[in-house]
């Protein structure tokens, strides 16, 4: 055997880490995710009259007595509101940009793509500042129509029309590679055979991106039904604000609260259930698949009727103006005065950096005529306190929830993929979260820790002063499992068995196996799952509203008060102006984040080293002219280092 | 050197090898060979310890190793995918397994460096991530890795599959030429029998977890020890009742209630009278042009015979052409009928 030394195996070690392994899931799994959840469900049917009794059926007879009804109802409209609008829009710019030949195609999907950057409270408090009352395009027009009434984007036309385009990022992210994954030979198939473009798309292309539809439009009806920030801002009484206002009230005010919020929870989750179970369902029987052996790239269909072409063209160029006019103005608006924001007017001559960095103080007339001045009152971003705070919460939550989400997973789905029945209800236990509405979670964590009788988590209040942001913590991450595990599960699949093999064969442990060879394989995916996880809790709402703490004010939640706070006793002067800077910020970190995860995350190891050897050639050519400088002119060496 | 003894192997309640037995000499290359699903892939992971037998042992050297983890084996494999480590680049995936080993770098360094001559892979190529490699040179590396451990023996699971054929044929040739200047004991799977036959020193077919044959390609080619043998490696013709009925008119000795089955290159046609060599009459139907060898397709009446003629280009024959079709009964490969397997 030539005399090679044999290692220890280290099995012992393997079954006590699968041990522990195995109670942490369970503490998980049962801590935080099946009791909160559970303790929510039954506190519905345990409210007490004002005499102390206990009657089950109390909410149940309030909700049907149509006191609560409204609110399901309202949410159940925007759903399906949100499903025909939202799929109008998001086939209409997909296939824009990717089938029909529209001129400016490149700059329209920027435009189009702009959702993936700021999403959430940032862009509704962007089409606030663009039509709401006192918006830039409301004053404009009524300044040329007195009559004009400013409150027309409020309430439900105003969620649904700012939702439809919130919610295309679905559209232009998956749609998108459904279109671009179309075999062309199909299309020249159909025209050789004489079927004209248009009968093409509809007979052809449609069918074959009728599955991503589907699941496209069930998400939209989730997102729908679960509408938090739009409603809030905009004022539409639907689910979620409800809950979050039951969530904070107290039984002096209203009868039974929580139970009420409680149920709306559950009525939240038994759609969400549903919904994925159809989803699911659907999903099983499977996709069209190419059968083709050699795919053709898909080319744009150019429009041969000049009307049809020029509506198309109107068309595609109006959505433009629907989706960039927001950015463009909160991006201008970030850099304008106080005045200016405050007037919503451009003021061409006065750009300043006070809504990003600094501090100014504030001078304004008292009603007995005398000058006051509100030291600092004019602050930007990085200057405000509680903006800054808010950042830095967010940032800390975030970071700790969306790596610990990916830990979980990792090691999750290396068990799945080797434990084929045991890991099948690990898996299960890990998508739960995903059968239930987010604010379903918080809102339990919000109650069932809010107590010192809760044992595995030492008898501390976990919603009490500052342990709250450990309750977030575990809220956030418990949130981002089921995305975690999808997209990190994909990635374990893209894994070649033989690969294991191999390194086993070559004497590696299993756990060496996986340090050495496997994670390094999954390692840019789990990057992009963190990067995309940091991502969304960043600029995160829901949870941090339905938390609703003092210790745990998260950036989405300072950017939504802002306004509301804005000029108040001659503080917060700029409020306006740094909620756009705020959304700036947004968008810059958004942006930097996906050009990370899908530009420099998504290069193989010979891209790195081409990349790598590229720089090296860069910087020896670099190097060699400024050696050569150094020789050739005389005194070189000195004018170099100055240089 | 290496000997399986009775192995069985289940998954579940399906018994993928029955009684597998099989010795294989110091340094010869032995091929497993067989369709999809036969059992010779198994058995290749039964030897590296992938598979544990549910039943027989499994000896190296005299060394019971039925039981030992496969990183205790000492048997180096090249996978089909190679299974080169991609986040690696070339000299790291070398010098994966003796890193493992725990051995000293200016070793590793220098085992790394001298396999790698070996194979032909320069300092620039180590250096490469795997991906940059061509199919042939991936191979290299993974020939390299497989070896720079020392192992006592490799195993290669159809490491040719994945490549065109020109390509395939070029390695082929490389692989049985290192294998030489190894000097190592190596056990190669394929279905290929073209592969088997011009790389093996002995092959065993495999057929639905049993071993048909073992012998050396001369054996399994012109002596196949069973009818999925005959009908597995290489083309043949089997011949039908009315002409064997035929031939046994004209004074051959063959057994009516047997399979005859006879090579296409031991068929002739138009060729001059010879003592034992028995003519039927015929008809060119098809003709296929190979260059060195043409194949004729040949009706005799009950049925059509492949033939496969050396090209002299001076006979050669159209479609339509009348032929005759000599055939001796010495050349046949006769096999009871037990059913209609493998019956062309």
């Amino acid at each position: 055997m030539n005399g090679t030394l044999a290692r220890p195996r280290p099995l012992d070690t393997a079954k006590a880490l699968q041990l522990i392994g195995a109670l942490f899931f369970a503490y998980l799994f049962f801590g935080f995710m099946l009791l909160p959840c559970l303790n929510t469900l039954t506190s519905i049917f345990t409210t007490r009259n004002a005499a102390g009794e206990v009657e089950p059926f109390a909410v149940i007879r309030f909700f049907l007595a149509g006191n609560m009804a409204k609110f399901v109802w309202n949410s159940l409209k925007l759903a399906l509101c949100l499903i025909v609008t939202v799929n109008v829009v998001g086939i209409s710019i997909v296939l824009l940009t990717e089938y029909f030949d529209i001129k400016g195609a490149r700059i329209l999907r920027l435009g189009y793509m702009t959702t993936l950057i700021y999403s959430g409270v940032a862009l509704v408090t962007g089409y606030m500042f663009l039509y709401a009352g006192d918006g830039i395009l409301t004053t404009a027009i009524k300044e040329v129509n007195p009559d004009f009434d400013p409150t027309w984007f409020s309430g439900f036309n105003a969620v649904l029309f700012t939702m439809t385009f919130a919610c295309t990022s679905n559209h232009a992210l998956f749609l998108r590679n459904a279109i671009r994954g179309i075999d062309y030979n199909t299309v020249e198939a159909a025209r050789n055979m004489g079927a004209k473009p248009f009968k093409v798309l509809f007979q052809v292309v449609f069918p074959t991106l009728l599955p991503t539809l589907f699941s496209l439009t069930v998400m939209t009806f989730i997102t729908g039904l679960c509408a938090m920030s739009a409603p809030t801002l905009l004022g539409y009484d639907s689910i979620n604000p409800e809950i979050v206002r039951l969530a904070g009230s107290s039984v002096a005010d209203e009868a039974f609260p929580q139970a009420r919020a409680a149920l709306l929870s559950i009525i939240l989750a038994c759609f969400t259930i549903v919904l994925l179970t159809v989803l699911s369902s659907y999903e099983r029987k499977g996709h069209y698949l190419s059968v083709s052996k050699t795919k053709a790239k898909l080319q744009k269909q150019k429009i041969t009727n000049p009307v049809a072409n020029v509506l198309a063209h109107i068309y595609a160029y109006v959505l433009f103006i629907i989706y960039m006019t927001p950015v463009v103005m909160i991006v201008v608006f970030s850099f304008q005065t106080y005045s200016a924001v405050r007037m919503r007017k451009l003021d061409l001559s006065n750009w300043t950096l006070l809504n990003y960095f600094g501090q100014a103080d504030y001078s304004y007339l008292t009603s007995r005529g005398t000058y006051k001045t509100r030291a600092g009152s004019i602050s930007g971003v990085f200057a405000n306190e509680a903006t800054l705070g808010g950042i830095q919460t967010s940032f800390v939550l975030s970071v700790l929830a969306a790596a610990l989400a990916c830990v979980i997973v990792v090691v999750a789905c290396n068990y799945i993929f080797k434990h084929k029945k045991t890991g099948t209800v690990l898996e299960y236990a890990l998508l739960f979260p995903w059968l239930l509405p987010t604010i379903l979670i918080c809102y339990s964590y919000r109650v069932f820790f809010n107590s010192d009788g809760v044992w595995y988590v030492f008898g501390r209040n976990l919603y009490y002063a500052d342990a709250v942001r450990i309750l977030m913590v575990i809220a956030y991450t418990v949130v981002r499992l089921p995305f975690s595990l999808r997209m990190v599960k994909a990635a374990f699949y893209a894994i070649d068995e033989e690969l294991e093999d191999a390194a086993r064969n070559l004497g590696a442990s299993p756990v060496r196996t996986f340090l050495k060879v496997k994670l390094p394989i999954i390692l840019p995916s789990v990057l992009a799952v963190f990067a995309l996880n940091f991502n969304y809790l960043f600029t995160e709402y829901d949870m941090g509203a339905t938390f609703a703490s003092t210790y745990g004010t998260t950036y989405a939640m300072v950017i939504q008060s802002m306004t509301r706070e804005e000029g108040l006793y001659g503080y917060n002067i700029n409020a306006s102006g740094r909620r756009c800077a705020s959304t700036v910020f947004i968008m810059l970190v958004s942006g930097l984040i996906l050009y990370l995860v899908y530009g420099v995350g998504a290069r193989d190891l010979s891209e790195r080293l081409e990349a790598r050897a590229r720089w090296r050639r860069r910087w020896e050519k670099l190097s060699g002219k400024a050696a050569k400088e150094t020789t050739e002119t005389p005194g070189g060496k000195e004018t170099k280092a100055e240089t | 050197m290496i000997r399986l003894n009775d192995i069985v192997v289940k998954f579940g309640d399906f018994t993928a090898l029955h009684n597998i037995n099989v010795h294989v000499k110091e340094g010869e290359f032995f091929t497993f060979l067989g369709p999809s699903g036969c059992g010779k892939t198994t058995t290749l992971r039964t030897l590296t310890g992938f598979i544990e037998p549910v039943q027989g042992s499994v000896f190296v050297r005299g060394k019971d190793i039925t039981h030992v983890p496969i990183e205790e084996r000492n048997i180096g494999i090249v996978f089909q995918s190679y299974a080169l480590f991609p986040t690696m680049t070339v000299y790291d995936n070398i010098a994966f397994g003796l890193k493992v080993r725990k051995m000293k770098k200016p070793e590793i360094d220098e085992k790394v460096r001298t396999i790698a001559k070996k194979v032909d892979l320069t300092d620039e190529q180590l250096k490469k991530a795997v991906s940059q490699l061509s199919g042939g040179q991936q191979q290299r590396v993974a020939i390299a890795r497989a070896l720079v451990t020392e192992p006592a023996i490799i195993c290669l699971d159809e490491p040719l599959s994945n490549l065109d054929a020109k390509l395939r044929v070029q390695l082929r040739e490389e692989l049985k030429k290192m294998q030489k200047d190894f000097g190592i004991t190596s056990i190669y799977v394929t279905h290929d029998q073209e592969e088997a036959l011009t790389l093996s020193d002995r092959i065993a077919v495999f057929n639905k977890g049993v071993i048909e044959q073992i012998g050396t390609p001369n054996e399994v080619y012109n002596h196949s020890a069973t009818e999925f043998v005959c009908n597995f490696i290489g083309d043949i013709n089997r011949l039908s009742d009315e002409l064997v009925q035929k031939l046994a008119a004209g004074g051959a000795e063959i057994d009516p209630g047997a399979h005859h089955y006879i090579r296409l290159e031991r068929v002739h046609v138009n060729e001059p009278e010879r003592a034992g060599v028995l003519t039927v009459p015929g008809t060119v139907s098809m003709r296929e042009y190979y260059g060195l060898y043409i194949k004729y397709y040949i009706d005799v009446g009950s049925q059509t015979l492949k033939v496969m003629e050396r090209n002299d280009g001076v006979r050669i024959y159209d479609e339509g052409d009348g032929v005759t079709v000599g055939i001796d009964p010495a050349d046949l490969m006769s096999y009871p009928a037990k059913g209609e397997e493998g019956a062309q």
